[in-house]
């Protein structure tokens, strides 16, 4: 038997990895990312003449779940619609035997990079309003997004905001049917199926632990997937919140966080499922309302709050006023002397 | 193996595909003699190299200890008490040559064996030469997860190597050897400097067809592979973890 | 509301409050009526320009300059007719007209199409 050398190895790995595109419309541009479940690689669409991402399962020769769970993730993306959603454009197999899908290709930075250009509250905070746009959709259609992070959070060329990699996406039971559901739609505390499409027993009422610690939700950590719903990706947006509010990388306002914000993180975050924002639309509703000056459901305000909110809301305006206050005393003052 | 068979799609994993652990299982004395011969084919040279680098033994008492491991798989039925839901069946292989080394020097009763595995040319000498040529610093490697990797990576070049072995059997069965040379001078012995171009000139062919040729050989070889590493698993879960392992690294 | 009737309330209401505190120059705590009513007329002018410019300038910044140009020859006109007190009148009343002039910018609706 011929004696393989590690140079000759590592081209054969290399070689065997990569996707055999031979019979398709795609010619291979680079590898990209490498996710949990496929590899992410730049591809040319010949037909088309463009860019395009192609998530490809690990190694070929897959007749099993883990093809079924990439299907799934993209036929998760094509009901998904959404300019802040990565748009599906093909589905298939590879002559390898591996499945994939095709997507847009994302040139653009992640949002951990991308924020330590944003020095301030407000400008964070509007950055995670766009994120919850995408999410909300998705709730409103019965998905949910699971993985929820900072690395899932891309940023185009134009600041357009993009939720990537929704491999672990749960549709919900009641959102099977076709027609979109309204806003209360994201309030479902429905059972839940898992990848495969079996309902977990209710006498187990676990599965497998999937999700990205720290930011997964504590009923997502026990592996309690009856129990997840838009609460468990509020949670995870709650601590990406936190993130985004934090000293790394610094941001310009106070360190300390606002009453006001702590609460809304607080409240997001609440692990147990039932003190948390019931919806997408009352967390953002939150959000919208502290960047406005107004009040904040998820805050008991004491009387000094709304001073100092007053004050932050129409701060030039009262510093202008004073100015004349202080005039017309200094005058008053002159005057008498 | 036609091609369509890896389209993917709604088969599952069929649980009473061939494998090793069926194999051994199995009441026909045949069948068990051909999942030993397979198991022994991918996992001799890994077995030797680790003895002689984990144990340190000398070429001759790896061999002896190698051949001994192999007939004491077969004797005591080891593969019986694999459990796939455990560990992989490589890892459980290794640590069942750890025990029997040091089972060996416990008992003194190591004699010299010679060829217990009868249907099996084992290259012994070839081994060795790989070994003596591998640039292994014995010293780096000491812990459990570097001597895992160590095995893993000759697991993979035995592995491979098999895979390389058919496919040259059958790009010559279907008189495509050009195929194969094509394979062997980019794949094998190629680096980075080499391009298809000038692979077309060396053999005279149009660069599009050393493109097609080489897509084959390739497509080819990693079905074969596929194939091997699938028989020596113990599950399908196996197979999807020791194929990620196996082919999800590249370093493109 | 939109920025000129915004404009036209604040500058009355500012400019009343300003002429009232005349009252703190005993020489002419005689004259406080007229005072007041002048005081609010100027700071009415001053609001309706300023939110006039409001509609069709959208720059906070600009916006405060203009106040404060409408504000200060407002206030150095009345000073003028009352040949003397040019410090009290037209200090505060160029800060009056700052005032109107950034809240216009800031608050108010631009117009009936812009709502």
């Amino acid at each position: 038997m011929r004696q393989l050398s590690d140079n000759a190895l590592a081209r054969l790995r290399n070689g065997s990895a990569l996707p055999d595109l031979g019979g398709t419309r795609y010619s291979l541009i680079e590898k990209v990312a490498r996710g949990g479940m496929g590899v992410v690689y730049a591809v040319k669409d010949e037909h088309l003449q463009r860019r395009v991402a192609m998530k490809v399962l690990e190694a070929p020769g897959f007749e099993s779940d883990l093809a079924e769970r990439l299907m799934r993730e993209a036929r998760v993306l094509a009901r998904l619609e959404h300019p802040g959603i990565v748009p599906v454009h093909d589905v298939g197999t590879l002559a390898d035997g591996r499945v994939f899908y095709t997507m847009k290709f994302v040139e653009g930075q992640r949002l951990d990079e991308y924020i330590e250009s944003l020095t301030s509250t407000p400008d964070r905070l509007r950055i995670f309003l766009r994120i919850c746009d995408p999410v909300a959709f998705a709730h409103a259609r019965g998905v949910l997004h699971r993985d929820l992070k900072p690395g899932n959070v891309m940023v185009g060329p134009f600041g357009e905001i993009l939720v990537v990699d929704w491999g672990l996406a749960k549709i919900l039971e009641e959102a099977l049917p076709t027609e979109p559901m309204g806003p209360d739609a994201s309030t479902l505390h429905s059972r839940a199926y898992c990848a495969d499409g079996m309902m977990v027993s209710a006498t187990t009422g676990h599965g497998s632990v999937m999700g990205t610690p720290g930011y997964m939700s504590p009923e997502q950590e026990r592996g309690e997937i009856e129990l997840l719903d838009a609460r468990s990706d509020i949670f995870s947006l709650g601590v990406l919140l936190r993130y985004l509010l934090s000293d790394r990388p610094p941001v310009r306002s106070s360190r300390r966080l606002d009453h006001a914000l702590a609460a809304i993180c607080r409240k997001a975050c609440a692990p147990a499922r039932e003190r948390r924002y019931a919806a997408m639309q009352e967390l953002t509703a939150d959000v919208s309302r502290y960047l406005d000056g107004l009040a904040v459901a998820a805050h008991q305000e004491s009387i000094w709050d709304r001073l100092a909110r007053f004050y932050r809301r129409y701060r030039f305006f009262v510093l202008l006023i004073a100015a004349y206050l202080l005039v017309r005393v200094i005058l008053l003052l002159v005057i008498k002397h | 193996m036609a091609q369509d068979e890896f389209t993917g799609g709604d088969e599952r994993f069929p649980a009473t595909r061939w494998s090793v652990i069926v194999g051994v299982r199995s009441e026909d004395v045949a069948e068990r003699e051909r999942a030993l011969d397979r198991l022994c084919e991918a996992y001799w040279k890994p077995v030797y190299k680790y003895v002689r680098l984990r144990w340190n033994r000398s070429a001759p008492d790896a061999q002896d200890l190698t051949q001994g491991f192999f007939a004491e798989m077969l004797g005591r039925e080891l593969l019986n008490r694999f459990d796939a839901g455990k560990s992989r069946l490589r890892t459980y292989l290794r640590l069942c040559v750890d025990s029997f080394v040091m089972n060996e020097d416990k008992a003194e009763r190591r004699q010299k064996r010679g060829g217990e595995i009868q249907h099996l040319a084992l290259d012994f000498a070839g081994a060795e030469q790989e070994f003596a040529s591998g640039t292994i610093d014995a010293s780096a490697i000491a812990s459990p997860e570097s001597l895992e990797a160590f095995f893993e990576k000759e697991w993979v070049r035995s592995l491979f190597g098999l895979a390389v072995e058919d496919l040259r059997a059958l790009c010559a069965k279907r008189e495509r050897d050009s195929a194969f040379q094509l394979f062997e001078a980019y794949d094998l012995e190629g680096d980075d400097k080499l391009s298809y171009a000038q692979l077309a000139r060396q053999h005279g062919l149009a660069v599009t067809d050393v493109t097609n040729a080489l897509a084959w050989a390739r497509r080819e070889f990693r079905r074969i592979a596929l194939e091997r590493l699938r028989e020596i698993c113990g599950s399908d879960s196996e197979f999807q973890r020791e194929t990620r392992a196996v082919f999800g690294r590249s370093t493109c | 509301m939109n920025k000129i009737l915004l404009g036209l309330l604040l500058g009355a209401v500012l400019g009343a409050i300003d002429g009232s505190t005349a009252w703190f120059t005993p020489a002419v705590r005689a004259q406080m009526a007229g005072i007041i009513v002048g005081s609010t007329i100027k700071g009415l002018i001053a609001g309706v320009a300023a939110g006039i410019f409001a509609r069709t300038v959208n720059s906070v910044s600009l916006g405060i300059l203009f106040g404060l140009a409408v504000g200060f020859v407002l206030a150095f006109l009345v000073a003028y007719m009352q040949h003397g007190y040019y410090l009290e009148i037209v200090l505060p009343g160029s800060i009056v007209g700052m005032i109107v002039g950034y809240a216009t910018q800031k608050y108010g609706v631009a117009s009936a199409a812009a709502r």
